[in-house]
């Protein structure tokens, strides 16, 4: 070992130590953020967890759990025109779409078959709520980004569509509308009127959101090229809806499998967007709300008559047997196992709904990005807590 | 970054003179920004809720009202709610014949007849399982309280409900469901 003598090289080993041991204070932490359950942008009770470094995730999860009601088990115990009111409250936005699988279900076991008025009447009110819950998700994701003004835009607009929801059924939120063998009434008179009307200013809506928030420069550098799912990925985790058509994948149950609804007979496209990120899953939810206006224009002016219900004993019990019947609801695919062992109420019901696998891929997708992002990123996943949790 | 901070300024202020043209059309919705006095509730969407009232559809589901006549306590209602709010007491007492000479007839007596609005998920399955047509869907909606055992509405207040509901739409063309009629409240004096 040699005497250190020169004085320069003395000092720059001292510096050495003096920069090591600020580097050893200033040594990065892990940070764990949770971000909820109460959280004003996440929509719902979703707590995630999230360990930081600095500004970028290293892993997120999602907790969910917080908003459990345990209607799965307690469809057990209710009977069948009771359990359309309890599963009415798991999505809450789009909620007549949450009655129709099940009693599409019911009816399959039952081997009843709904008139034709009252499955175009089913697939009318599945269209609107779909707008409905739509016209939030637009206005929504500019609230997520920091622009107030579409969120406003986008509840005085769903508010039309939400009366039309209500003139028919009686409820708003919560329609409990569709019965097994058909429908509780018809419509009443000038609905279909003034239901294009409000279907108009949806459009006059869509063309203002993609004039105030897709064209917007800030909107498309906060979600051109963050959150991407590629086309696999979004296929392993079993994304469905809007999530995965924003990936590329041309899947649509209402295309694909129109069991017991009214889409066949309907002039109406499937868009998909090949880029899988934020930006695209908006697109493509855009384009869906013009299609089903579209449709919904159609199903006005093709309305059949006829009754409305199908003949159904008074007391309903579902003859043994199972079926699995799955729509295409506005979140994505929600699907109903139902078990009968042929009594008064279901022996099981298996509640597949769309927002549980959407929200899956969450710790895959938030790896590695910065903490803005998250909000936008589960903002463009949409998901409904309700819908998560059951 | 692909965006320059000058291009992200342009978008910032192309949103907000979106947001101003709105706020002005609302304030002033006859003669844009000429007028100085604003009007808020002329070009605004919402209602100033307790001076101005929005009516809700005919259908909506607001409250349920009791036709007391029609009623037999038969439990149906009761029965067949998810959440089993409903509470029923009834007697039988024999009632004076139909006909002159007749037999006098068993009738079921309602002695209490009480929902409780605070369990209540506004289902509308009591409406529609009743067979006597005895319960009806009232749009009303203003009847919140202080205490929560004041949403327990008994049988009186329950028939007043009665005087609140509208006649049955007429349906869209081409149904074949039969518009059914609403019975006439009973006077208050004979309650």
């Amino acid at each position: 070992m040699t005497a250190v003598t020169d004085r320069q090289k003395l000092s720059y080993i001292a510096s050495q130590a003096a920069d090591a041991r600020v580097n050893v204070e200033l040594e990065t932490e892990g940070m764990t953020l949770n971000i909820g359950p109460q959280h004003p942008a996440t929509h719902g009770t979703l707590r995630i967890v999230a360990q930081l470094d600095g500004e970028q995730v290293i892993r997120a999860e999602p907790m969910a759990g917080y908003m459990h009601r345990g209607y799965e088990k307690l469809s057990e115990v209710r009977t069948y025109p009771q359990i359309t009111t309890l599963v009415n409250r798991i999505d809450w936005l789009g909620s007549f779409a949450n009655e129709v699988p099940f009693i599409l279900a019911a009816e399959h076991l039952m081997e009843v078959e709904a008139p034709p008025r009252a499955t175009w009447i089913r697939t009318l009110l599945f269209e609107m709520s779909r707008v409905a819950h739509m016209i939030l998700f637009l206005g929504d994701m500019g609230v997520q980004l920091g622009a107030v003004t579409p969120v406003f835009f986008a509840f005085r607009d769903r508010e039309f569509v939400l009366d039309q929801i209500e003139k028919a059924t009686g409820g708003r939120f919560h329609p409990n509308f569709d019965r097994i063998g058909g429908l509780k009434d018809d419509l009443p008179k000038g609905w279909i009127e003034s239901t294009k009307d409000s279907m108009q200013t949806v459009l006059t809506f869509c063309d203002q959101i993609e004039d105030l928030l897709l064209g917007s420069e800030i909107f498309q550098s906060r979600t051109r090229g963050i959150g991407v799912i590629p086309k696999d990925v979004a296929m392993q985790y079993g994304l469905s809806g809007a999530n995965a058509r924003g990936s590329g994948i041309d899947w649509d149950l209402r295309r694909d499998n129109p069991v017991g609804l009214a889409y066949p007979d309907l002039d109406w496209k499937v868009w998909t967007h090949p880029d899988g990120d934020s930006f695209s899953r908006f697109w493509v939810r855009l384009q869906e709300t013009r299609e089903a206006v579209k449709m919904i224009e159609q199903l006005c002016d093709g309305m059949p008559s006829g009754p409305i219900m199908a003949k159904v004993p008074r007391i309903i019990k579902v003859p043994a047997g199972e079926a699995y019947v799955a729509t295409e609801n506005p979140l994505g695919e929600m699907g109903y196992y139902l078990v009968s062992q042929g009594g008064l109420t279901p022996f099981r019901l298996k509640i597949r709904s769309a927002s549980f696998n959407n929200v899956s891929i969450a710790p895959w997708l938030l790896r590695g990005v910065y903490v803005p992002d998250i909000i936008t990123i589960l903002g463009s996943l949409y998901f409904i807590l309700g819908d998560i949790d059951r | 970054m692909a965006n320059s901070p000058l291009k992200v300024t342009k978008g910032l202020f192309a949103g907000l003179g979106v947001t101003m043209r709105t706020a002005l059309r609302t304030m002033f919705p006859k003669r844009g920004a000429k007028t100085l006095i604003p009007a808020p509730s002329k070009g605004a969407h919402t209602v100033q809720y307790p001076h101005e009232v929005d009516v809700p559809a005919p259908r909506a589901r607001g409250v349920i009202a009791l036709h007391t006549e029609n009623c037999t306590a038969c439990m149906l209602c009761a029965r067949e709610c998810p959440d089993w709010c409903i509470y029923i007491e009834g007697h039988k007492t024999l009632a004076p014949p139909r006909r002159e000479g007749g037999k006098p007839r068993s009738v079921n007596e309602l002695d209490r007849f009480d929902i409780d609005y605070s369990l209540c998920m506004y289902c509308g399955i009591c409406v529609e399982v009743c067979p006597f047509e005895a319960l009806f869907w009232s749009p009303e909606f203003e009847y919140s309280e202080l205490k929560i055992a004041d949403l327990i509405h008994d049988k009186g207040r329950l028939s007043m409900w009665m005087e609140t509901v509208p006649p049955f739409e007429s349906y869209e063309a081409g149904s074949e469901a039969k518009v059914l009629k609403v019975p006439d409240p009973v006077p208050r004096d004979k309650r």
